[in-house]
């Protein structure tokens, strides 16, 4: 198999055209606009079938996603950080409407202040909505989750929308080199999309999405749903089986590098979790005993395997790409929760937040994380939470402070 | 604790009268929640609020299931099982009912061993939604059946409620809620606080674990058409429409256009026939009849012709 | 559009079928109910009703509906863009060979005016600048009327609202969303009440055979946010005709044309002084400089119409 080399934006376009995708209702959003304008070249040269539609915004493209998936064709949609907040109220509509089909989100921080950067708060904003979530390290994975997204999205287990989510910039704008597979090898991976009864025919009338009144229906399918995303863990390890047998490519609900006999372990969503990867290697030359995690899979939340891989060992750092204001770290919370009470629980769970905003973390700090590791572990005591951020930034963000407030402070003087 | 729930009509004054008697206990020093309960009600559905009060603070919410005192503005609700009047009554609840008829009369009816007192609806009016300061009305005599708020007391609740309805509103309001509250002077302090629900001996919810289903059956879809008639927007209605067919003109193309709710249907001669299943009361068709064929006749009254086999 | 031949002339040609099933929550006496029921009974149940946040949103409230074709409920703003993806769905399978004709649906939009006039008039815009073939139809009751009549953009001048209760009521003026629409040049738009039956089946039955976005705006007496006797809808709803508040006219094949030009128009006050929430207008006492003013406003339009 011959290897091309395409960004993560390219990619996650290969595989909505290789998922065979009828409908794309867009709008454009930097990092994300490469996606739906390799899509329309396609679909205007006719080397791909399938209608595009831009709509006026990412809450209308949201609805026409849903609209369209509710009554039966294959729906692809793409967007990024304020779009996918600005489509936030869609996001938890049309997942109530159990249609299935695939977003790409490409993560970028949110405002204010704006940023075009990469980081996680936008996708963190969608995890309660009932989307499934896929999180991606690599332009390959990209293409691949986007196959796997649909399998896990029309099963009749879950029936729900999947986000396939990648780093902008560190992704999207990055070209690196993607197997593309067979079109027909693709094809037959991710099957005919059967839209069951959720249809709209004249000779089939139905009322979707009408209203409930009173808790108890409404317990009954918001639960039901919660239920749907919860099946996904077994489906995501079929699916994901069966695309490695086909493929060759393995992407399981949670990445365990260098894991087996590691006292320490790093915790990471997303690209940068492969400079955790290569941490590791460095750390492991230098004679310690220390591996990566990272999930793949954030909705369903793959507890039980996180559990299993984090027993017995001396001690966890979560690096969190995301800060829920007033809180920390979303991903060292759920990964808290996780653990709770379980007899070989890690007894130290460091939280650390780095990257915000596409702001890089060195070699030197994921080092410096794992001595930090070390010696909580010796002392029994969990340190306070870390922002990766070195008094030189200070320094710098000082500089350019003064230059903000010269003009005001020349005025007063 | 005291609870206490108000059952009308949407436009009755529930609300009022839930505030009223709220604030009435309030001014006598105890700790007080009043709120009405809202849904997808309209102007003559059934709706409710309710009234709890006691000494010390409340920890209980929302709807009350084990009532004390059930208070009914329009009596043409209790047999309607949608209103849910006798939901939780207990043999100790205090059932008060505005009504023309005797307690005896409705104790057989309802086949209930608990009090039943009326009051004897004081005005009556052809359109029940219209029922004239109903709301202070029925608060007037709870604040009487439970024995511990004063006269004076609930004159100053009625006031601080109704401040912005204008002298002349509140001047009719207390002197129907005061008279109200002397009628019922022989049962002073019959409705009595209720107690708190034991963790000793209990019901133990019988919790079900909710099984998966697939989005087929667990998505919130309807397969079926038109099955809204199914809900009975009947009994919404104070008024009646009654066509007099000796009148009718067969132009049903006017009142089975105009009507809302296409509740008018026409039969194989070109009559119209009105659905009192549906029929919400709202009149347009009497307005709109070209011949005045159509007569509005109270809901209540149409009732009692029909049970004792009148023709209205 | 010319060339249609209309099959309903006189009132008797209306249906005497209903197709909207009874049992809705809607209040009695709601002129937008009636409106929709007269429509429905035309366009038919070979339609999917997209609808927006509003009073309506409660016509399908599991497990029920009142519909005898299909039904979605999206949320307040974004309505047109669900029919957007509905259209664009059956047209794809259309295209496949995969929905036969007799399958395929009118996609209709169903909103009231606080979706049409405010939140969702730029999802409206963006499915007519993308000549989207579907059916918008507003139930106009002038103001946020599922949360207790709150004004709107399509709040009248002067009128009492829940959060326009001062001594003149609303100071702001109703939109013309009308015009707004035309604006864009869609295949129709069209302005209906209930009240006059055989206007509205004649401009459904010529929406019905046309492509493109077609725009309807129903006023809808409401007697629970303009506090009137519900068996006051109909004669209200004819007072906004003949006093030339609410014009009844079409905009086709680029021009705007009124279908009923009230002659003797009534003066605006015969239509204000029927409902609460102009009660300020005549009691204490009569606001002459104010009535001046609304019945002015309604005067320069007419002036300004010759079709």
């Amino acid at each position: 198999m011959s290897r091309t080399l395409l960004t993560g934006n390219v990619s996650a376009a290969w595989g909505a055209r290789l998922a065979g995708v009828d409908y794309v209702p867009a709008f454009p959003i930097t990092p994300q606009t490469e996606i739906i304008e390799t899509l329309a070249g396609w679909i205007d040269s006719g080397e791909m079938a399938g209608r595009l539609v831009t709509l006026e915004s990412e809450h209308s493209m949201i609805t026409a996603a849903g609209g369209a998936a509710t009554t039966g064709v294959r729906v692809f949609s793409a967007t990024s950080s304020q779009g996918l907040l600005y489509a936030m109220e869609m996001l938890y509509t049309v997942a109530g409407w159990r249609t299935p089909f695939v977003l790409v989100n490409v993560s970028r921080g949110l405002s204010a202040p704006i940023t075009l950067e990469s980081d996680h708060n936008d996708i963190m904003a969608a995890r309660d909505c009932g989307f499934l979530q896929i999180h991606c390290a690599s332009c390959q994975e990209v293409l691949d989750s986007t196959l796997l997204a649909y399998r896990l999205a029309e099963d009749t287990r879950v029936r729900l929308p999947v986000i396939v989510n990648l780093d902008g910039f560190y992704l999207s704008f990055t070209r690196e080199p993607v197997e593309i597979p067979a079109a027909d090898a693709a094809a037959g991976f991710v099957g005919d999309f059967d839209p069951q009864n959720a249809r709209f025919r004249a000779s089939t009338p139905e009322s979707q999405a009408v209203a409930v009144l009173g808790g108890s229906p409404y317990s009954y399918f918001r639960y039901e749903t919660h239920l749907a995303s919860l099946n996904g863990l077994s489906v995501y390890d079929e699916i994901s089986a069966e695309f490695s047998a086909t493929f060759g490519r393995n992407h399981p609900a949670v990445e365990a590098y260098r894991t087996g006999d590691a006292d320490y372990l790093f915790v990471m969503l997303g690209s940068f979790a492969t400079k955790a990867r290569e941490a590791v290697d460095r750390l492991r030359d230098a004679g310690w005993s220390i591996g990566l995690l990272r999930p793949r899979l954030l909705r369903p939340f793959p507890e039980e395997s996180l559990r299993r891989l984090l027993a017995g060992r001396r001690g966890v750092a979560v690096i969190d790409q995301n800060l829920s204001m007033g809180k920390g770290g979303v991903l060292h919370g759920e990964l808290l929760g996780a653990l709770y009470g379980h007899p070989q629980a890690p007894p130290v769970v460091a939280s650390f937040i780095g990257g915000l905003g596409g702001r890089d973390i060195s070699a030197e700090e994921f080092y410096e994380m794992a001595q930090t590791l070390r010696q909580a572990a010796d002392t029994g005591r969990t340190p306070p939470p870390r922002l990766l951020y070195t008094r030189d930034e200070l320094r710098e963000i000082r500089k350019l402070q003064a230059v903000a407030h010269q003009e005001r402070e020349e005025l007063h003087r | 604790m005291y609870r206490i729930r108000f059952h009308g009509r949407g436009g009755q004054g529930m609300k009022t009268a839930s505030r009223i008697l709220g604030s009435a206990f309030f001014l006598e020093g105890f700790e007080v929640q009043d709120a009405p309960r809202y849904g997808a009600e309209r102007r003559g559905a059934p709706i409710f609020a309710y009234v709890r009060a006691a000494r010390a603070a409340i920890n209980e919410r929302g709807i009350i299931s084990r009532p004390d005192l059930v208070v009914v503005a329009d009596d043409t609700l209790v047999p309607v099982p949608a209103s849910g009047v006798l939901s939780g009554i207990g043999a100790r609840t205090v059932l008060l009912i505005n009504t023309t008829q005797n307690t005896s009369a409705w104790q057989q009816r309802l086949n209930i061993s608990g009090p039943v007192i009326t009051l004897p609806a004081s005005a009556e009016v052809e359109d029940r939604a219209d029922l004239p300061y109903i709301g202070a009305t029925c608060a007037g005599a709870a604040a009487r059946l439970v024995g511990v708020i004063a006269r004076d007391t609930l004159a100053g609740a009625i006031r601080t409620e109704l401040s912005a309805l204008g002298a002349g509103v509140i001047d009719r309001n207390l002197e129907n809620a005061l008279q109200a509250y002397d009628i019922m002077q022989a049962h002073s302090g019959l409705v009595r606080e209720g107690s708190m629900t034991s963790a000793i001996k209990y019901a133990h919810p019988d919790w079900a674990d909710l099984p998966f289903d697939t989005a087929r059956i667990s998505a919130p879809t309807v397969f079926a058409t038109a099955n809204s008639v199914e809900v009975r927007t009947g009994l919404w209605r104070t008024l009646r429409p009654v066509v007099d067919y000796s009148r009718c003109n067969h132009c049903w193309w006017v009142c089975s256009t105009f009507c809302p709710d296409g509740a008018i249907a026409v039969d194989t001669d070109g009559k119209p026939v009105i659905d009192y299943d549906h029929c919400k009361g709202c009149m347009i068709c009497v307005a709109q009849c070209p011949p005045h064929a159509i007569e509005a006749v109270s809901e209540e009254q149409a009732q009692r012709d029909t049970t004792t086999g009148e023709t209205p | 559009m010319t060339g249609t031949k209309a099959s309903i002339r006189r009132m008797k040609d209306l249906p005497s079928t209903h197709l909207l099933g009874t049992g809705t929550p809607m209040c009695a006496g709601c002129g937008g109910l009636q409106a929709l029921h007269e429509i429905y009974d035309i366009l038919g149940e070979k339609t999917v009703f997209v609808n927006a946040a509003g009073c309506m949103t409660l016509l399908s409230v599991y497990p029920f509906t009142p519909f005898r074709g299909s039904w979605l409920y999206t949320a307040m703003a974004s309505s047109p863009a669900g029919a957007q993806g509905i259209r664009d769905a059956l047209d794809i399978l259309r295209e496949r060979g995969e929905l036969p004709a007799e399958e395929d649906l009118q996609v209709v939009v169903l909103t009231g005016d606080g979706a049409a006039y405010g939140m969702g008039l730029s999802a409206t815009s963006g499915a007519m600048e993308r000549d989207l073939d579907f059916i918008y139809i507003c139930y106009d009751n002038e103001g946020y009327g599922n949360t207790g009549q709150q004004y709107s953009g399509a709040t009248p001048h002067a009128a009492k609202t829940a959060t326009s209760r001062g001594a003149h009521g609303f100071a702001g003026y109703k939109k013309d969303l009308f015009s707004i629409w035309a604006a864009h040049r869609p295949a129709y738009v069209g302005t209906v009440i209930g009240a006059e039956p055989l206007d509205l089946a004649h401009k459904i039955e010529t929406v019905k055979q046309l492509r493109g976005p077609r725009m309807i705006i129903a006023l809808a007496p409401c007697p629970t946010g303009w506090d009137y006797d519900p068996g006051e809808s109909v004669n209200i709803g004819r007072l906004a005709v003949r006093t030339g508040i609410w014009p009844l006219k079409e905009y086709i094949d680029g021009k705007v044309v009124h279908t009923r030009i009230p002659r003797g128009r009534l003066p605006v006050e015969e239509y204000l002084k029927t409902q609460g929430r102009f009660a300020h207008l005549f009691a204490p006492q009569r606001d002459d400089a104010l009535l001046a003013e609304l019945q002015a406003r309604v005067d320069a339009y007419w002036d300004g119409v010759t079709s």
